[in-house]
């Protein structure tokens, strides 16, 4: 079966436009596989003890609490399940890439984050939240953070109009970075999973090439490669999902602290 | 020469560029991480866990950035400048 580089299936929908099916799909499965699991894990928890089913994602929720409150503060406490839930549904939907659906003419598989909508979904929502619980603590006081680090403290009146004026281009570059977070959260995982199917597309193409140089058979040693590919894109994967969650608990603590 | 010839061209050399100098960055980003992680573990070998977690941490960081730079570097091969499909048609033109 021809596969484009990043082809997708369409669907043509009449209010929304053109949508990536296979992508959709792919994510509708995905939780049809997490919600129900999960479910089977949080009824668990009417007990006071602890029983088996808690301790599989014991180490992983207190793990990340733990970096959400060492990192945030007190005020990290309720977006802990947030964070989970986005870790755990980017890390599968990260590794669902490696099962073969498409290649038995399934209508779904492949990473859905290999999808640039889905990344950029991501992304936007975590800009929302930043934005949305900065508004919630200071108003919108909370822009004030775009005006620029110097801040006129006491100073005769010339001083402080200096002060103002130095700021003017720092604003631009405050505002843009703003915007360049989310982007740059959005491009890196995109990315990080794209890459390792176009390796697999790349190690394709070298394969059927058929290429002899000399007596030595590239084609053949290439046809080692997807076995090794496949572990460096698991491990690409679990890493990517856990720096997604960690920058975004950065970002939103850089958001929530306390001015000093 | 077409204009597809030149920019096949150079699409290639841009290829050859971009993973030329994502691969100096990279490896030198790798080294500083795994040197100062490398020094740390040597200060305090008790450390060691937690400070593999970081190095860890700090590798995926740097390796992010080559791969959205090999990516880039993909697209422009395969889809601006089509370089393989423009080699085919230049070698069954040439007879071969």
């Amino acid at each position: 079966m021809h596969e484009e580089i990043g082809g997708h299936a369409l669907w043509h929908v009449p209010v929304l436009g053109t949508l990536h099916s296979d992508t959709i799909l792919t994510t509708w499965l995905v939780m049809l596989v997490t919600l129900p699991f999960f479910a089977w894990v949080g009824a668990s928890y009417h007990s006071a003890f602890i029983n088996k089913r808690q301790t599989i994602l014991e180490g992983l929720i207190n793990y990340v609490a733990d970096l959400a409150n060492g990192t945030i503060g007190p005020k990290g406490e309720p977006f802990v399940p947030f964070f989970i839930a986005l870790g755990v549904f980017i890390f599968v939907l990260n590794e669902f890439g490696t099962f073969p659906f498409k290649a038995f003419g399934l209508p779904f598989g492949g990473s859905p984050t290999a999808d640039l909508n889905t990344a950029v979904a991501y992304a936007v929502m975590i800009f929302v939240v930043i934005q949305v619980s900065g508004i919630r603590k200071d108003g919108f006081a909370f822009y004030k953070h775009l005006l620029g680090p110097f801040w006129p403290h006491g100073q005769p009146l010339g001083k402080s109009i200096l002060i103002g004026i130095c700021n003017v281009p720092l604003v631009m570059i405050n505002v843009l970075e703003e915007v360049l977070r989310p982007t740059t959260l959005a491009a890196r995982l995109f990315f990080n999973i794209f890459v390792g199917e176009l390796l697999l597309y790349v190690i394709v193409e070298i394969i059927t090439a058929q290429i002899k140089i000399g007596s030595f058979d590239l084609s053949m040693a290439a046809a080692v490669m997807p076995f090794f590919l496949e572990i460096f894109n698991f491990l690409v994967g679990l890493l990517q999902a856990f720096v997604f969650v960690l920058l975004s608990i950065v970002y939103l603590s850089l958001a929530l602290a306390d001015e000093h | 020469m077409s204009p597809q010839v030149i920019i096949a061209a150079v699409g290639a050399l841009g290829f050859a560029l971009i993973t030329a100098c994502f691969a100096i960055g990279t490896t030198i980003g790798d080294g500083l991480v795994s040197a100062r992680a490398v020094e740390a573990i040597a200060r305090q070998p008790e450390a060691q866990p937690n400070i593999m977690q970081f190095l860890i941490i700090g590798v995926g960081f740097v390796e992010a950035n080559a791969f959205i730079a090999l990516g880039l570097g993909l697209y422009l091969f395969f889809g601006v400048a089509e370089v393989p499909k423009v080699m085919t048609a230049l070698l069954a033109a040439a007879g071969h």
